[in-house]
């Protein structure tokens, strides 16, 4: 499972998520009733079957990619061994377990994830929204595209590469810094290394990063939106904010909360990348959470049950979020992952 | 250019990858041990004997087990090995490159395969993710005929039984006099074929052997220090180090007095991974009191803004280069990292660059320095179970060829290439081309990590930094000893192999690192050590005491 969770960690509004949202938003703004219940499965299955062949190739994919490296967490619960393989190892019951949920650096590393991860969604997950609606505002289409294409470029930049440049800018001997230091501030702070500011430094590299590129959902589900409703709606004397309120925000409340579910499901498995090349620079105090627990102390250290068993601890306790998220929405009446 | 020097100027752009693990292996490098030590009597029997060849006088003769140093290149190359060595067998090979990895089946290549009369495919991998690959390479079965396993990398791997299961024993081939009929695997020096030793047998080539072997020493800019006036700089102490420091330090300049010098302060703190405190108790580093000044003095040192910031930051990769831009004075590193390759990317960016580096010295400047030892190499190559006695016998024949040593015709070949093709011959010696610099200057590595020579130091064009390199190690070698386990490669059970890692004081993310900077304080370090001798540190101490009684017992400690 950690093969699957990392595979599909990327972050809110990835392609995987952007396809599966475009692929949702023609289902929740059609009439209700197109499956008509009491039809017979294999009727439904007949119907249906062009949809589903088309769907095997992902299936396989899944299956191979997903599904099947999931056998080697039985390790987990072995003393594995790399020349006995998981055939072999012996088993040790739930011994890894017991070790990892008395390990201090384990719980740390579980509270820095769902620390970072909760000051990551307050602060990046509206800011697509806002670029959304900000950008179908624009009247200039090509306006509009310059700046799109501006926010979305860092997209495309590896971790390596952002965090490489915001080093430069302010770190301790970046470009900000050297000014200050120029200019008679002594000892100026150093954002790339305080621990204390650390969440937001990661929720703003994020922003960089995935903020335009996350908009892309957003300005498909506004397009989608019936320009009648608006004018309608000004007709009655609606004012911009009415409007917004009523009718944009209404609009992308199944999006919304759709990518909200998913992203819970990488609540754990978030940033990687992020925090094992911020590691050295704030310390494993703010920095460690599950993913690099389960790295350094897995494949670093060569203690592979140990870290499969960090790994599997995420993947359930992710399923654990997704499943209750879900739930949340079908009692609020929303579509959530699926329909009910 | 010495050919340990180029292994260190490429492998010092995998920086501090490169260098974590050194400190953590330094009690796991050498000769072999189960739950036991082999005894003085058992290794001599498995070790080749040594027979020394010389065919160049040096210029700097080894003092102390110093590598003897060359200021010029021969005129007259030496054949060592007379017939051609292969027979047309053909064998894949993986070795680390820290550099860009050349095409495969290039010139150079083409030219040492004819010369071996054998096809040899080494595959350079990436070395920044080399020891990850090993133990997929391993369980997976998948190892090529001719591999490189630094033993720094090994203890993941459970070597003990890596070996037993997939590597070919050499011992009948080699062991005592037998290594006799292969002269230039026999001039290697017995010190490095025991880092070859796993459970009594002898699995390894050795590469780049010294006996002369540390981790760090400190290193500083000789021209920026004449240019402020300070000349000279005599530190025999830490303090002296810290008034030289905030003398440099001017960060509104933009250059501070030091990088991250960890690496280095166990060398004047005196404390080795394995040590016997003031009762002769056997303790780790991380229980000495040295290592506690060392961690107060560091914190001290950050505080007070002497360290770049982006070595405060754990930002490594830069390193070199702001050494050589000036913003840094004093840096720790390896004796590799002293060689011509430096003094040219120096000098490219600033034109007086000299590097120099201090004497060892002790904290608090009375007593003789000392200098823990690390096996004489860390580099060693194994060949695959599955190849047959034949081609057992083969390999060996092509190694002996690999090993030739410093002003041999085989050699020049492994070093420089093809004459007009990869290198033109100068006043200043062997100058690589533009192609060569391609193909011999980045794949030469490749080769001398299957097998190379005792380490020698040459730098072409530059006898200066060869001067001040040779001179320094002359003088310092004395310092060096050998610390406990030292040359023992101690095969620990799996149930250790967790505590074994010292993952809690991991160099560059531990707790020393956080209490440097300030993150941690030393109660907390003191918990941590505490917390990492319940989880199986004591156990793991138990284990390197029985080592030692044994070893004590067989008369080889």
């Amino acid at each position: 499972m950690t093969d699957a969770a990392t595979s599909t960690a990327r972050p809110p509004g990835g392609s995987a998520v952007a396809a599966r949202a475009a692929a949702t938003l023609p289902a929740a703004t059609a009439p209700p009733g197109a499956a008509r219940p009491g039809r017979r499965w294999w009727a439904r299955l007949r119907r249906d079957r062009t949809l589903l062949i088309m769907t095997l190739p992902a299936l396989a994919l899944l299956g191979v990619f997903g599904y099947a490296p999931m056998l080697g967490l039985v390790m987990a619960f072995q003393d594995y061994d790399l020349y006995d393989g998981i055939l072999h190892s012996p088993w040790v019951g739930l011994a890894n377990f017991q070790q990892l949920f008395t390990d201090p650096g384990f719980w740390q590393a579980f509270f820095n994830t769902l620390s970072l991860f909760s000051v990551q969604l307050i602060l990046f997950f509206p800011v697509p929204i806002a670029l959304a609606i900000l950008l179908d505002s624009l009247l200039s289409r090509r306006l509009r595209s310059v700046v799109q294409a501006v926010a979305t470029l860092p997209h495309f930049f590896s971790f390596v590469l952002v965090v490489t440049i915001f080093n430069e800018a302010f770190g301790g001997a970046g470009l900000l810094d050297t000014f200050l230091r120029s200019h008679g501030v002594t000892s100026p702070f150093d954002f790339m290394t305080d621990p204390g500011t650390f969440r937001l430094l990661v929720a703003s590299q994020l922003i960089w990063k995935e903020g335009g590129w996350s908009t892309i959902v957003y300005l498909a589900a506004l397009s989608a939106i019936s320009p009648a409703l608006y004018e309608a709606a000004a007709v009655d004397g609606a004012g911009y904010w009415r409007r917004l309120r009523h009718i944009t925000l209404p609009g992308l409340k199944a999006i919304t909360v759709l990518l909200l579910i998913l992203n819970l499901g990488y609540a754990l498995s978030f940033g990687f990348e992020q925090m094992l090349i911020q590691l050295p620079a704030v310390g494993s105090g703010a920095a460690q959470v599950i993913t690099t627990f389960s790295y350094e102390n897995g494949i670093v250290a060569g203690n592979y049950s140990y870290g499969a068993a960090a790994g599997l601890f995420l993947g359930i306790t992710s399923v654990i979020f997704i499943l209750g998220a879900n739930k949340i929405a079908h009692l609020l009446g929303e579509d959530g992952l699926y329909r009910k | 250019m010495s050919r340990r020097g180029f292994l260190t100027a490429t492998a010092g752009a995998a920086g501090a990858i490169a260098a974590q693990p050194l400190l953590a292996a330094c009690g796991t490098g050498g000769a072999a041990v189960k739950a036991g030590a082999a005894s003085a009597s058992l290794l001599q029997r498995i070790l080749p004997h040594y027979q020394a060849s010389s065919l160049i006088k040096p210029d700097y003769a080894s003092v102390a087990g110093s590598s003897p140093a060359y200021l010029t290149y021969p005129s007259t190359l030496v054949r060592t090995v007379a017939e051609t060595p292969g027979s047309g067998g053909s064998y894949t090979a993986i070795t680390p490159l820290w550099g860009t990895i050349p095409a495969a089946g290039n010139a150079f290549d083409q030219a040492v395969n004819k010369a071996l009369g054998a096809s040899v495919a080494v595959s350079p991998a990436n070395g920044n993710n080399y020891s990850t690959i090993l133990p997929q390479l391993f369980s997976g079965n998948k190892l090529p005929d001719w591999i490189q396993v630094p033993t720094f990398w090994a203890p993941p791997l459970n070597f003990g039984q890596a070996a037993a299961d997939r590597l070919a024993d050499l011992t009948p081939y080699l062991a005592g006099g037998k290594v006799s009929q292969y002269p230039n695997l026999a001039a290697i020096f017995s010190s490095g074929w025991q880092a070859g030793i796993w459970d009594d047998k002898l699995y390894g080539f050795p590469s780049y052997t010294a006996t002369f072997n540390y981790g760090y020493q400190l290193y500083y800019r000789a021209d920026l220090l004449d240019k402020l006036g300070i000349g000279t700089p005599a530190v025999k102490s830490m303090d002296d180090l810290w008034d030289l420091a905030t003398e440099v330090n001017d960060p509104k300049g933009k250059r501070w007095a030091m990088g991250d010098i960890w690496g280095y302060l166990y060398q004047p703190f005196n404390y080795a991974l394995w040590m016997l405190d003031d009762k002769g108790n056997l303790i780790t580093q991380y229980e000495s009191e040295g290592i506690i000044e060392a961690m107060n003095w560091l914190a001290k040192a950050i505080k007070a803004g002497l360290v770049h910031p982006d070595q405060v930051a754990g930002n490594y990769g830069n390193g070199v280069t702001e050494f050589y831009a000036g913003q840094m004075a004093i840096v720790s590193d390896g004796s590799g990292a002293w060689n011509a390759a430096d003094a040219q990317k120096g000098q490219a960016s600033n034109k007086g660059y000299t590097r120099a580096s201090f004497d060892f010295f002790t904290a608090s400047g009375s007593g003789t320095p000392k200098m823990p030892l690390e096996a004489a190499t860390a580099w060693t190559s194994y060949l695959s179970k599955s190849l047959s006695g034949k081609q057992i016998e083969e390999c060996l024949r092509l190694a002996d060829y690999l090993a030739a040593p410093f002003g041999s015709v085989e050699y020049n070949l492994l070093n420089y290439g093809v004459e007009g093709v990869d290198y033109t011959t100068t006043a200043a010696g062997p100058q690589l081309t533009s192609a060569g610099t391609q193909y011999a200057g980045s794949a030469v590595s490749t080769y001398n990590f299957l097998v190379s020579p005792n380490n020698t130091v040459y730098n072409a064009g530059y006898p200066a930094v060869t001067k001040a390199s040779a001179s320094w190690a002359q003088r310092n070698a004395g310092y060096g000893y050998q610390p406990l386990f030292y040359e023992l490669n101690v095969v620990v059970p799996n149930s250790l192999s967790s505590a074994n890692a010292f993952t809690p004081f991991n160099p560059t993310s531990g707790i020393t690192y956080e209490v440097a900077r300030g993150r941690a304080s030393i109660a907390d370090y003191q918990s941590t050590l505490a917390s990492w001798k319940r989880n199986g540190g004591n156990k793991l101490k138990a284990f390197y005491e029985g080592v030692l009684t044994q070893q004590k017992k067989l008369g080889s400690a």
